[in-house]
């Protein structure tokens, strides 16, 4: 079976990727983009492009049928669904192969397994890989989710039964919160998932976060792709991941390893995924524990390409074409060491506020060993509706000290103006002592919090620098300063802002 | 729009203000001064102009320093008036008019970028105005509750 033409059902930097490596493979591309995204980076990559709706991802890229119909009615013979969106909806993937296109990822059947975080805790039990103490209570209520955290103890993590990427998820730390917890946790999971079941599980103080990258393919082979250390976190969502982890032993390497390729083999995964593991304790007596198996192709995919040298997108279009997995066990090695920065447009000093806007200026670093992923140009507007991350920069070096300055330098040539972004501050986790020793765990952020925001105060020099950028006189840069219009203040209100 | 020598020359001070902060700068026949002192602009900085707010990029930081007008000053809301920093949707509203509230309640839930942001009262009062309903859409810098 030869694939000719895929439909991208995403938008963002990862339909970029996909198109690019569809683009690699000599497949046409199919883009699909709301009223917000006319006109979007990832629409002008594409070959063709269908409207698929309002702005709301409920009316868009949230919208099964229409997306099924773009699909038929440009004859795309296979979809990829990205991350996030419909990627682990089991309904898109049997929606697909009901309609006769090829679904780019595992099987709705697998996905339907494993997306029930009770089910999969169950089969992972049973598949002998260890899990975390954790219970979905049958009853649902305020009450009864309360009386599973105090069964569980403080602290706890309530969350979305459906869930990933951190939405609908809450620490209980205390009786007094819980029921405000519980209730945003609920709300957030029905708005990200349309399923309100929320999960309750014991939470493992300073604990890492480490995952397994695996890959199937139609003829029940599977590899796994080596560890992605994950553990710089803020409120769940991942900042900063990198391979190898610099806590793993080898041993815990190859057990982490075996253990995540079982966990595949019990869904019969096709693809690629991810196997999450909360990693307790150091060297060889550290305990992992299964948190969750992402069935879709991760964010954080550009840093197992680089260490491991493969591309796993276009892996994951031979796989579908039901061709062999281009890899034995054997033949992959982990090669040097990679960082990927994740760079949101956030207020990390207002509390990793989402910000939107206007992109002034934008200019990526480049560079031997750097990759940027990114959706977005100068000039366009970053939406309020979708995810505040605005690119990714991946950086690959010979060890994790040559790894951590080539991100540095490379994020200090990463200028984005208009937008608050995240950028000074992944400089200062990168460059935190603890950041370079390897002491990472997923409340590094929160405990370090104040250094790692610090407001610099500026050189006179850059006042110079300021006073000059509303006349013509300072080079490359007023092109863009006079064709800017003077735009709502966002942060008028700041002041008044809780916080 | 060409700004050449000879208007830069004529340029008057600005006043920029980053926090606490004010910079005098003066441009005389392209020398830059600040506060007096010649400053010598690093090649390698970036700047735009947005309105009053002028972005600078220089090794990875940002700074975003406020023109300072005299005789104009940017209206500041009301000490007791919250608002939302970024356009959102009003997810819940936990207050009506005339509740009492404590330093840190939260009296709205707004949802932007599929995170919520929890508006917490600054300081304890009664709430005055409500001027927002449930599953509203509404810009930055517009008054949502009045507290008193």
């Amino acid at each position: 079976m030869t694939i000719g033409r895929v439909l991208i059902a995403n938008r963002g930097e990862i339909a970029i990727r996909v198109t690019r490596a569809c683009r690699e493979a000599g497949i046409e591309t199919v883009a699909v983009y709301s009223d917000a995204d006319v006109d979007a980076p990832h629409v002008r990559a594409a070959d063709r492009a269908v409207r698929i709706g309002a702005a709301a991802p409920s009316e868009s890229y949230l919208n099964i049928p229409v997306i099924i119909e773009a699909a038929i009615g440009t004859g795309c013979d296979a979809l990829h669904p990205g991350y996030g969106f419909l990627s682990e909806r089991a309904a898109f993937a049997a929606a697909c192969e009901e309609a006769g296109v090829i679904f780019i990822g595992p099987t709705a059947d697998t996905i339907e397994r494993m997306g029930s975080k009770v089910g999969a805790r169950a089969l992972m039990e049973q598949a002998g890989v260890p899990v975390v103490p954790g219970v979905t209570p049958a009853d649902q209520s305020n009450a009864g989710l309360l009386a599973a955290v105090r069964s569980i103890g403080f602290p706890a993590l309530v969350k979305a039964s459906a869930g990933g990427g951190g939405k609908g998820m809450r620490t209980v730390d205390a009786d007094a919160v819980a029921a405000e917890m519980i209730d945003g946790a609920r709300r957030e999971s029905m708005a990200a998932f349309g399923d309100g079941t929320l999960y309750v599980e014991r939470l493992v103080r300073r604990p890492r976060h480490v995952e397994i990258q695996v890959f199937g393919d139609a003829h029940g082979r599977i590899v796994h792709l080596f560890e992605r250390e994950c553990s710089i976190q803020r409120r769940h969502q991942k900042v900063i991941e990198e391979s190898p982890s610099p806590a793993l032993t080898p041993r815990i390497r190859a057990e982490m390893g075996a253990a995540a390729v079982a966990a595949a083999r019990a869904v019969n995964y096709r693809s690629a995924g991810t196997v999450e593991f909360l990693v307790d304790g150091a060297g060889d007596a550290a305990q992992f524990y299964f948190l969750e198996m992402n069935t879709r192709l991760q964010v954080e995919h550009p840093v197992t390409e680089a260490v491991a040298g493969v591309d796993l997108v276009r892996a994951q279009l031979a796989v579908a074409e039901g061709a062999p997995l281009p890899w034995t066990q054997e033949s992959l090695t982990q090669r040097g060491h990679a960082i990927e920065c994740r760079v949101y447009a956030e207020d990390p000093a207002a509390g990793f506020l989402p910000q939107a806007g206007r992109l002034l200026l934008y200019r990526e670093p480049s560079g031997p060993g750097i990759r940027v992923d990114a959706g977005i140009v100068e000039g366009r507007e970053v939406p309020v509706t979708y995810d505040p991350m605005l690119a990714k920069l991946t950086v690959h070096a010979e060890t994790r000290a040559a790894a951590i300055d080539r991100a540095i330098v490379a994020l200090r040539q990463y200028a984005v103006l208009g937008i608050r972004t995240n950028i000074a501050f992944l400089i200062r986790v990168l460059d935190h002592p603890s950041f370079r020793s390897g002491d990472l765990h997923t409340g590094f952020i929160d405990q370090h919090l104040d250094a790692l925001t610090v407001r610099p105060e500026p050189s006179t020099a850059l006042a110079g620098v300021a006073a000059l950028a509303g006349t013509s006189s300072v080079r490359s840069t007023a092109h863009t300063a006079e064709r800017v219009k003077p735009a709502a203040d966002p942060w008028a209100s700041i002041d008044s802002w809780g916080r | 729009m060409g700004v050449d020598r000879q208007l830069g020359a004529l340029m008057p001070s600005t006043t920029l203000r980053i926090g606490d902060h004010e910079y005098r700068v003066d441009t005389i026949d392209g020398r830059v001064t600040v506060d007096g002192v010649e400053v010598e602009p690093p090649q390698r900085a970036l700047a735009v102009a947005d309105g009053d707010t002028r972005w600078v990029f220089f090794d990875g930081e940002v700074y975003e320093f406020e023109v300072q007008r005299t005789g104009r000053r940017r209206g500041t809301a009301h000490q007791g008036s919250l608002s939302a920093p970024m356009p959102a949707t009003v997810r819940k509203i936990n207050v009506a008019p005339g509740d009492a509230v404590n330093k840190g309640d939260t009296l709205l839930v707004l949802e932007a970028m599929k995170m919520e942001l929890p508006i917490r009262a600054p300081s304890t009062g009664t709430v005055k105005t409500v001027s927002c309903t449930e599953g509203q859409l509404v810009q930055p810098g517009v008054v949502l509750v009045e507290l008193e």
